[in-house]
């Protein structure tokens, strides 16, 4: 009889698997796709991203009492879904499109995944993001920042990070208030980015703003990815001499702009990076003093801790993290990447249920408070076409080999350092 | 082997390749066999030039990027059929392949070989300059509904694009086939063994190396067309990169060049093996996939330097 | 543009085209021996810069102290490369030779990756640091020393090539494989010294360039391509002529980006090789 019971309960819920969720039965298990880089430059940006997703599934998974999205509480699993747990699958995208492609679909069909989170690059984010729209699947990413991706107008794709539009807004506000809080005025900037999508689309919105903003561009130039030398690019920067200067550069190139332009003497008025290699722990670590005084658009800041305590709770266990050699502080990737992943928790356990339209309709529902978040945004509450309206880029600066929030103005905690200084010779 | 046999063996595998998608009907399995049928096409095409006429290019990514693009364009731009921008997109690499064939056809083994590198690292950085195609960006294929043959789309199910990926290969077949037991195949050999002595045999060796070329990179070309509308979205990074270039000479080397089933043998091989390393070695970050389909590279080299082809007539020989 | 600007970018492309040449100097030599284009030089440099890094990192090893560690380093390598991969395919055709060595790039730079992780590495703080101003033309130190280093590599290795017994055996290797085997000279343990010396002139390469260039699995990747061309602008198996070549393409690459555009830099040093090889089809100082 017993038997019988629960076949013909098997039956039915087989047969209102599509139509209606698993409302009744709650799942045991929530599996979740996360599409990474693991191989290949960007690497270690995701191998940082999945030890932070890593340490969440253990804080989901037992009692925890962090004040992270769905985390404080009592039982273990999620309560949502009466204690089910939460198993990740991950896979390395090679910074392939088409290989993202077809992760996001085999994770979908065959790994049954109820939520996929990726992919970094956004050439990447936009073909699993198409898979997940065919499929109906919800897809999260904290990184991708083409603009782009969120004007598809797609129902399943939801972005918790700010876009480039977001960012180098941010960057030209600081100048004019900068201006007018100091009495400066910036006549011309000049840009350097990186050949590939991320350089293209930065060089691009920074452009047309800084017109926007009334200033001259003197110098909009693209470079080769992973050049082994900068030495035409830096002089040409020289050349043209301009008053603020705007790279984009993963930490390679980063790395090598430092490099050239301490050796050829180049020391713009004041540098503004679009993050990618500046907010690198490692960059900072090794660059040091030769970096003093550089600013960097950043949607996270280590340094608010003081501010916010969960921040420092979190730095503390991620420092711990056998993924995380050398107890590395936590960096502006993972924490995005964890941001993102509680976000799309948060919404599978008040949609108590894996069922993909009552996940949607709950992330569209989204209304995570500030002091929930590791950012400094306004919350997170996704608008129509998925992009999180609560956000807020701030900027930056490196002193004395750390980051000090400096804008807006009123979160930060040190004042910009004007003009930059000049290389220091070392001892 | 009997020819009977053969020919028998063949059908078989052609009836179970048919049937395959009426079995396997996730999508992950389908995508597998159809990334296999486009390696196995490409590195046909390119077996047409290197195997059969000894000259290694490791540039053909340039003719599929050209082929992807193409098509794409035409789309885009003009809301062309797919199917013609396929045709659009093998005359464009055949002209370019004619161009740079000029050139390049004067050098010998490995300076042919990298000349074919700087020739694909050139173009693949004037595409990624280039923004009316789109630049570093890359280019999506606008997307039509409902799915149809006319626009090359399938967004409910691989099926369609399996069974099309099968006739472009089946196409690369008896393309290689025909040049084979022609008169061209063996002029195409004469020049592989000895260019000298074809020249002086009065074999035009610089028209017929052309007229490979011609036909490799127009076979190339269909391939990318293709991949632009499976996949939907192009990049110079995806479709042009040297690595591509690469993995297309692999796969044709794995299988046994100048050999018909060569290409194929190598796909089916090579692509999987790339595949199943990454999905249960790839999660780590420890890059143990691309370890071990390293080492396994290394050692079929050492095992079998001629190639899978090499083993069965071996094989073959030693039987009949 | 100014005259400073482009006179800065002439010595400045000047002093990297000298390390290009010694990077490429090793696979010239190999080539020129036995007729192999090894696909993992690139990996080769990057596993010097790695031997330089952990020297200095564990035993605060400066680059120019450890240099004599990592040429014997690469050295090693070579020979193991030789004996254990190479030998088995000396006879294969050129194809299987190419997916070999490319097998071989693929599990060294996803063995760097597995024991190392991802990161950027510098050496920091070297011993030659920071740079000196000629009449308003910066020279950084490390980039001239690396320079100096590469033409004292280059000298030695033609001392070594033109003067002593054990080159002029290889260099008749090189020439003649049977010829030099009737004449008694033990063809097996000249390519292996050919390995051997290849691996260690890049592994020199490697020890210079890690005082001023970050390192990393994938790092060798780019400079194994204008190594390539570099080899092939010069002439295969022609070490002098690739010391020529390395300087060409790192004016032109300078020059390139300053005059026309730096995201065209490398298409213009590629062009300007595929212009040379129309003209000279074996290179600038090549033979057939």
């Amino acid at each position: 009889m017993r038997r019988a019971v629960r076949l013909l309960s098997l039956a039915l819920s087989a047969v209102f698997a599509t139509a209606s969720a698993s409302h009744a039965q709650a799942p045991k298990e929530v599996v979740i796709g996360v599409i990474y880089p693991l191989s290949g430059n960007l690497a270690q940006i995701g191998i940082d991203s999945v030890t932070a997703m890593k340490m969440a599934v253990e804080l989901y998974n037992t009692k925890s009492d962090l004040n992270l999205p769905a985390m404080k509480k009592t039982t273990e699993g999620l309560p949502g879904l009466g204690g089910a747990k939460i198993r990740l699958i991950v896979v390395d995208h090679q910074g392939k499109p088409d290989v993202g492609q077809a992760e996001a679909e085999r994770l979908i069909t065959q790994e049954k995944v109820t939520a996929i989170l990726g992919s970094v690059f956004s050439s990447v984010t936009a073909t699993t993001s198409q898979v997940a729209e065919r499929y109906g699947v919800p897809h999260m990413n904290g990184e991708s920042s083409s603009p782009s991706l969120t004007e598809r107008g797609f129902k399943w794709f939801f972005r918790t990070s700010p876009h480039d539009g977001h960012f180098t807004l941010a960057m030209f506000d600081f100048l004019k208030d900068f201006e007018k809080k100091k009495g400066v005025k910036f006549k011309t900037v000049g840009l350097m980015h990186e050949d590939t999508l991320f350089g293209a689309d930065s060089g691009k919105v920074q452009e047309e703003l800084a017109k926007k903003y009334g200033y001259e561009v003197v110098l909009n130039m693209a470079y080769r990815a992973k050049t082994t030398s900068l030495d035409a690019e830096v002089g040409r920067l020289k050349a043209a001499g301009p008053d603020v200067f705007f790279p984009t550069s993963y930490t390679s190139d980063a790395v090598l702009y430092i490099k050239t332009a301490k050796t050829l003497e180049y020391i713009p008025r004041m540098l503004i990076a679009q993050n990618a290699g500046w907010v690198d722990p490692q960059f900072v670590a090794e660059m040091n003093k030769d970096i003093e005084g550089h600013i960097t658009r950043s949607p996270f800041a280590l340094d608010l801790q003081a501010k916010k305590p969960l921040i420092r709770q979190i730095n503390e266990l991620f420092k711990k993290q056998k993924d995380n050699p050398g107890g590395r502080d936590i960096s502006e990737a993972p924490t995005r990447a964890l941001t993102a992943f509680t976000v799309l928790v948060d919404a599978i356990n008040r949609a108590k249920s894996t069922n993909p339209e009552e996940i949607r309709k709950a992330l569209v529902a989204t209304n995570v408070p500030p002091d929930q978040l590791l950012m400094p945004w306004t919350g997170v509450r996704f608008d129509e076409k998925g992009q999180n309206a609560g956000v807020r880029a701030i900027l930056q600066q490196i002193q004395k080999g750390a980051y000090a929030t400096i804008w807006p103005f009123d979160l930060a905690a040190a004042d910009v350092i004007y003009p930059l200084p000049g290389f220091k010779d070392k001892k | 082997m009997p020819a009977g046999t053969r020919w028998t063996g063949a059908s078989i595998l052609l009836l179970l390749l048919l049937a395959f998608p009426l079995v396997f009907t996730q999508p992950h399995p389908r995508h597998v066999v159809i990334t296999i049928f486009l390696f196995a096409m490409l590195a046909q095409a390119w077996n047409l030039l290197a195997g059969y006429c000894g000259q290694i290019s490791l540039g053909h990514a340039v003719f599929f990027g050209a082929g992807a693009y193409t098509s794409t364009l035409l789309v885009k731009y003009f809301d062309l059929s797919p199917w013609l921008g396929m045709v659009v997109g093998a005359v464009v690499a055949v002209a370019v392949s004619q161009l740079i064939g000029y050139p390049v056809f004067r050098l010998r083994g490995h300076y042919f070989a990298i000349a074919t590198i700087a020739v694909g690292e050139i173009v693949n950085t004037l595409m990624i300059n280039w923004d009316w195609a789109g630049g570093a960006r890359g280019l999506f294929v606008p997307i039509k509904r409902p799915d149809s043959f006319l626009n090359l789309q399938f967004h409910q199910s691989k099926q369609n694009y399996y069974y099309i990926a099968l006739g472009l290969l089946l196409l690369a077949f008896w393309i290689t086939r025909k040049v084979e037991r022609s008169r061209m195949g063996y002029y195409l050999r004469a020049i592989r063994e000895d260019q000298d002595a074809a020249a002086s045999l009065g074999i035009p060796v610089a028209a017929y190396k052309q007229r490979a070329m011609a036909l490799s990179a127009a076979l190339t070309a269909l391939g990318g067309s293709f991949y632009a509308q499976y996949i939907l979205f192009i990049d110079p990074d995806s479709v042009f990169p040297t690595a591509l270039s690469i993995l297309i000479c692999l796969v044709a080397v794995l299988g046994g060049i100048g050999t018909l089933w060569g290409p194929l043998i190598g796909a089916a091989i090579l692509i999987p093996l790339g595949e199943w390393t990454r999905i249960y070695f790839g999660g780590t970050g420890k890059a143990m996939d691309l370890l071990i389909y390293g080492a396994l590279i290394m050692l079929v080299s050492i095992i079998q330097p001629g190639g899978i082809m090499a083993l069965a007539q071996r094989g073959r020989r030693r039987t009949g | 543009m100014t005259a400073e600007v482009l006179v800065q970018g002439l010595v400045s492309g000047l002093l990297m085209g000298f390390v290009y040449a010694l990077i490429a100097a090793g696979l010239s030599l190999i080539f020129g021996l036995m007729e192999i284009v090894n696909f993992a030089h690139g990996e080769f440099l990057m596993g010097a810069m790695f031997a330089t890094f952990w020297a200095w990192a564990l035993w605060k090893l400066d680059p120019l102290v450890s240099l004599p560690l990592t040429l014997a380093l690469l050295a090693l390598l070579g020979l193991l490369v030789y004996h254990g991969l190479i030998r088995w395919i000396l006879g294969a055709p050129m194809l299987a030779q190419i997916f070999a060595t490319f097998g071989l790039a693929i599990f060294m730079r996803a063995a760097a990756q597995a024991l190392w992780g991802a990161d950027f590495r510098l050496v920091k703080n070297p011993l030659v640091d920071g740079r000196v101003s000629l009449g308003g033309v910066f020279i950084g130190l490390p980039q001239l020393v690396a320079s100096v280093g590469a033409l004292v590599a280059f000298g030695f290795l033609y001392w070594f090539i033109r003067r002593t017994e054990t080159g002029l055996a290889l260099q008749a290797t090189s020439q003649d494989r049977q010829a030099a085997m009737l004449m008694g000279i033990d063809t097996q343990r000249m390519f292996a010294l050919g390995w051997a010396i290849g691996a260690a002139c890049v592994g020199a390469a490697g020890a210079l360039l890690a005082m001023f260039f970050y390192i990393f699995p994938d790092v060798g990747a780019t400079f194994a391509l204008l190594a390539y061309v570099t080899v092939a602008l010069g002439g295969f198996g022609n070490v002098p002529a690739t010391l020529l070549a390395g300087v060409i393409v790192g004016v032109v690459e300078v020059l390139g980006g300053l005059l026309i555009a730096p995201a065209l830099k490398y298409a213009v040093v590629f062009s300007l090789y595929l212009v040379v090889v129309l003209w000279r089809p074996q290179g600038l100082l090549g033979r057939f």
